[in-house]
């Protein structure tokens, strides 16, 4: 199976690029694994949203944060831990990067639809991710946790 | 509580509450954990407000005197390693383990974890830009362009760190370069894909930090710490795109120069 293995290895890749966001964010090296574990399921939902759904990006961004934000929350009780550790690395893959490039290419290149195009997408998708995170982190749990 | 002065438990949690924000705290979290500690070590009138520059805290001692606090903390360098210590400090206090001599130890040590090695941090860069520019659909060749780009970006951001250089200039430049050295290879190498590879690298530069905490802190009802974070965010995307035109424009006029 060509596809199963494509997306295991991004699942893979998607770990370990989480994970050097932790290691530049000085996480302890106890959470790196649980890190990238966030990150890579993020961006696991998102390109299976994008790719078979055939989603847009910003939707399928905002779907990718469902569960991004909920391991981030398990983990985070799991480990008695500030849930920003796992949240500011585990974001980074849904993060509109290449948005930003396009934007910047287009208007470089003159052109104005294509530069209005990116750059709106690129809000939304940043909106989308604000959204998916808000929405998890604001259900309440049965049993308030501090972290 | 033999010898805990006023003034040394209201340090105490000034300190804790400084040490979280510099590090990468929220604002709602460092204002939670100096409120559980003051609640911890029997503060009276204990108020804060926390900025994300600024702490503003006010207490009354048990003679009766008032004093107040204030904190300035300009510069945020993400530290989780120390804002996770803080935290647990802070819970450990609340439970009752922990004395003021004990609370302080613990708080220095906290504040002494050591930063990465630069050589690590720079590591770290390369392999995340390389697994970007993987994840965005490039190749072998453009991963390892991406690799080479995450390492300029990674060294100009220190060394101008060092420098004290401000951060929007640093972002343009490191955006810059990063995008120039792809355009570069691509003028040795046709088949590159420049753009797989250059986001690749800028993926290390994006202000997804300052976007989640913006967040995080609007979510809290801290409207104006994340207004102040949102317009980070928006600062450095610019500056990456900024860098970006300014490298695709400095190519051209290099390309036609050579060319």
């Amino acid at each position: 199976m060509p596809l199963w293995t494509d997306y295991l290895a991004q699942f893979l890749v998607a770990v370990v690029a989480t994970i050097s966001f932790g290691v530049t964010f000085r996480v302890s090296p106890r959470h790196y694994l649980a890190c990238g574990f966030t990150g890579a399921v993020g961006w696991l939902v998102y390109v299976l949203c994008a790719e078979l759904l055939t989603m847009s990006a910003p939707v399928a961004t905002l779907v990718a944060a469902l569960p991004l934000t909920a391991c981030a929350r398990l983990f985070a009780i799991r480990h008695k831990a500030p849930i920003t550790l796992f949240l500011l690395c585990g974001i980074f893959p849904l993060v509109p990067g290449a948005g930003i490039y396009y934007t910047a290419y287009y208007f470089l290149r003159d052109d104005r639809t294509l530069f209005a195009n990116k750059g709106v997408e690129t809000l939304k998708i940043a909106l989308a991710l604000a959204l998916g995170m808000a929405l998890v982190c604001s259900i309440p749990l049965k049993r308030h946790n501090k972290s | 509580m033999a010898g805990n002065t006023f003034e040394q438990r209201m340090d105490l949690i000034l300190d804790a509450g400084q040490t979280m924000l510099e590090n990468g705290g929220e604002v709602f979290r460092a204002q939670q954990t100096m409120e559980i500690m003051a609640r911890s070590l029997q503060l009276q009138e204990f108020h804060v407000y926390v900025l994300t520059n600024g702490i503003f805290a006010s207490a009354r001692s048990d003679n009766g005197d008032g004093l107040s606090m204030v904190r300035h903390v300009p510069l945020v360098s993400i530290h989780l390693g120390r804002v996770e210590a803080v935290n647990e400090l802070s819970r450990e206090l609340a439970q009752g383990q922990l004395d003021l001599p004990r609370a302080r130890h613990k708080l220095e040590d906290a504040r002494a974890i050591g930063s990465t090695p630069p050589r690590a941090e720079r590591l770290a860069c390369v392999v995340g830009s390389a697994c970007f520019a993987f994840l965005f659909g490039g190749a072998w060749a453009e991963m390892l362009v991406a690799a080479v780009a995450g390492l300029l970006e990674s060294v100009v951001c220190q060394q101008f760190g060092k420098r004290r250089i401000n951060r929007i200039f640093t972002d343009i430049i490191a955006a810059g370069l990063g995008t120039l050295w792809a355009l570069g290879v691509s003028f040795f190498l046709p088949t590159l894909d420049v753009n797989t590879a250059t986001i690749g690298a800028l993926m290390v530069l994006t202000p997804g930090v300052a976007l989640t905490m913006g967040i995080r802190d609007i979510i809290n009802a801290d409207y104006l710490s994340g207004a102040i974070r949102l317009l980070d965010a928006v600062l450095i995307a610019g500056s990456i795109a900024c860098g970006v035109v300014l490298a695709w424009l400095a190519g051209r006029g290099l390309g036609a120069i050579v060319w």
